[in-house]
């Protein structure tokens, strides 16, 4: 089993559902994002850098099999789970902020203070939490927990808490337009296998020798 | 003990514990207190890592000198090599525990350690070469080691010949320790292939020659602040001061070839490193090559290696150059965004994905691609704090343990 996922950039309307419903799910402190949606070549979101040319880029953790931020921590803390997702044990990471600078996605985040003193500066209404509640182990490892200690990195970790149940991300849940897609990449009837194959899927930073296991399947040119 | 050190002492000692209680500050609030945030993830402190690894150079460049090359004239200075390298192999360390987010965990180095990380090759050379620098500078101590010392002392039979011999063996192992630490904290930058601007085999190589410079001119600061400028040195300082310059020679060559070959190829991400290095920052690229050149050029002058203000003045030159050196490994790296892409249908532009700043910045979006880095109050006193430790390292062992040359004391 190799999970992976496999993103439709057709189907991408570019609302940022998944960025909220991950954030909100993953009690992700204010300032925090491990979801983006973007859109490329423009400043600003939704609007269009040229006539005609308009697609949407989500970027979160591509958990790659070659994971430059795997390699270089210094005390294993990010580790690759029995099923191909990239985690990080929140118990053992000692917050070198190593693989923030290895990671060619920007996606790893840290915590610069304490989330409930954040929330304080940010100006969130007193007694607001949100979040899956409870403190998640993944293989014994703690890989979720709402409220983070302060120092340590964080990023996507495609919902350990959910899948552990059996259930799909929350971004794959949240998508309106069912543009995200989760499924084995090792079996080659599987359906992001066969829509990788159909579609002439590609990844991010190639040339970085990463191997991703999010894949993005390429938008078609909009009639204006 | 004289006036001036006493004063020197309690200064460099004051402001050494003003730095732990920011420290302490820091360790409470967290690294909000720094001007960090997620897409300029490593800033002065990490800076001051390569700075003070830098520095403990002196070590080897004496030592691999005296007994690799047999240049005798530099033997009254070894101690003082070994001590400015301990002194500085230890702040090296030191400044890196403020970094971290969670110091009380480094335990997890030793239960965990990831064989495969930089980063823990770096902290195994860092410790292995503190203690190479200890050792080395008590072998050369031994023979001194009497009356109110002497219970510091092992017994042997010949204390003079015993050190000498330990002393020759001792080198080329220390000395492969000291390309150690130069070597592996330069591949903590260069292995990562994510930033354009540190993935260089240059960058290795440019670590060691910019270290013999400052290095070199750390002990010529020191052995003129305990000497003085007088006859019986000048020679020595003479060789100190060629050896600055050839190195400093070396490290600018080395530096200039990278940034030529980046420039040539004139890619998009090559531009945009380009704009950091030579534009924002291109005064400051401007003071950190003339300033060590210059520095170490007036440094193999001996109306300057005969006036201790002068000679004080060009080696501070020098040093600051590198500081800024250093200074500079951050920017051209952070703001330049990995993730970069030429949009489907726009074959001309190039794109970088904002990063979430992780962090509450009044006045500014929560997205970055570009921060202007500045270190904070915190990061600045930590980092004056370290420094004054060595310098108080030095003064104290200065001043309690047979490290200056017989004649003078």
């Amino acid at each position: 089993m190799k999970m992976g996922m496999v993103i439709d950039l057709e189907k991408c309307i570019g609302c940022r559902s998944c960025m909220v419903a991950c954030k909100q799910h993953n009690a992700q402190p204010p300032q925090t994002w491990w979801n983006r949606v973007f859109t490329p070549g423009s400043h600003r979101h939704l609007t269009p850098p040229a006539k005609g040319v308009e697609f949407f880029l989500p970027v979160h953790c591509q958990h790659c099999e070659n994971a430059p931020c795997e390699k270089v921590c210094p005390v294993g803390a990010t580790y690759h789970a029995e099923d191909g997702a990239v985690l990080i044990d929140y118990e053992r990471c000692i917050g070198c902020r190593y693989c923030m600078s290895a990671c060619p996605y920007g996606v790893r985040q840290f915590n610069w203070e304490d989330p409930a003193k954040a929330h304080q500066r940010s100006e969130y209404q007193e007694q607001y939490h949100y979040g899956y509640p409870e403190d998640h182990r993944h293989e014994g490892r703690l890989v979720y927990m709402p409220l983070r200690p302060k120092g340590i990195v964080e990023k996507c970790t495609f919902c350990a808490q959910y899948r552990d149940k059996g259930e799909l991300p929350a971004c794959v849940r949240g998508c309106p337009g069912k543009a995200r897609f989760v499924g084995d990449l090792d079996d080659p009837d599987s359906d992001v296998s066969t829509m990788m194959k159909g579609r002439n899927a590609f990844t991010l930073l190639p040339e970085k020798g990463t191997k991703p296991t999010v894949f993005y399947l390429p938008p078609k040119a909009k009639e204006v | 003990m004289s006036v001036k050190m006493r004063i020197g002492l309690l200064f460099s000692g004051a402001l050494f514990l003003v730095a732990i209680a920011a420290w302490i500050y820091q360790l409470k609030e967290g690294l909000i207190l720094t001007n960090m945030q997620n897409s300029y993830s490593w800033g002065l402190y990490i800076s001051g890592l390569a700075f003070f690894v830098g520095n403990a150079a002196g070590g080897l460049v004496l030592t691999s000198s005296i007994y690799l090359f047999g240049v005798k004239k530099l033997k009254p200075l070894a101690k003082l090599g070994a001590l400015t390298a301990f002194a500085n192999v230890t702040a090296a360390m030191l400044i890196v525990l403020p970094d971290i987010g969670k110091p009380i965990r480094l335990y997890n180095m030793l239960l965990h350690p990831n064989w495969m990380s930089p980063l823990v090759w770096d902290v195994i050379v860092l410790n292995l070469y503190a203690v190479a620098s200890a050792l080395y500078l008590y072998i050369l101590m031994l023979p001194e080691l009497t009356g109110r010392l002497a219970w510091l002392a092992i017994k042997v039979d010949d204390p003079q010949a015993f050190s000498e011999r330990w002393a020759k063996r001792f080198a080329p192992v220390a000395l492969l320790f000291a390309i150690g630490i130069h070597v592996v904290t330069s591949w903590i930058f260069s292995t990562q292939g994510a930033r354009d601007w540190w993935f260089s085999p240059v960058m290795a190589p440019d670590f060691v020659s910019v270290a013999i410079a400052v290095g070199t001119t750390v002990v010529l600061v020191a052995a003129a602040l305990a000497y003085g400028t007088g006859d019986s040195y000048q020679e020595a300082y003479r060789t100190l001061g060629l050896i600055i310059f050839m190195a400093t020679c070396v490290h600018i060559f080395l530096m200039a070839n990278d940034l030529a070959i980046h420039a040539w190829y004139g890619n998009a991400e090559a531009h945009r490193i380009m704009d950091v290095a030579w534009g924002d920052f291109g005064l400051a690229h401007v003071f950190e090559v003339a300033a060590p050149l210059l520095g170490s050029w007036l440094l193999m002058r001996s109306q300057i290696l005969r006036s201790l203000p002068r000679l004080l003045l060009s080696s501070g030159l020098l040093i600051a150059g590198v500081f800024v050196h250093r200074f500079l490994i951050m920017p051209a790296a952070y703001n330049n965004i990995p993730m970069t892409m030429t949009p489907f249908g726009l074959p001309d532009s190039h794109w970088s994905l904002p990063i979430a700043s992780g962090r509450f910045l009044p006045g500014m979006s929560t997205f970055l691609d570009q921060y202007a880095y500045f270190p904070s109050l915190v990061e600045a006193v930590i980092l004056i704090g370290i420094m004054a430790y060595a310098v108080f390292l030095v003064l104290l062992a200065v001043a309690r343990l047979p490290i200056l040359h017989k004649e003078r004391i």
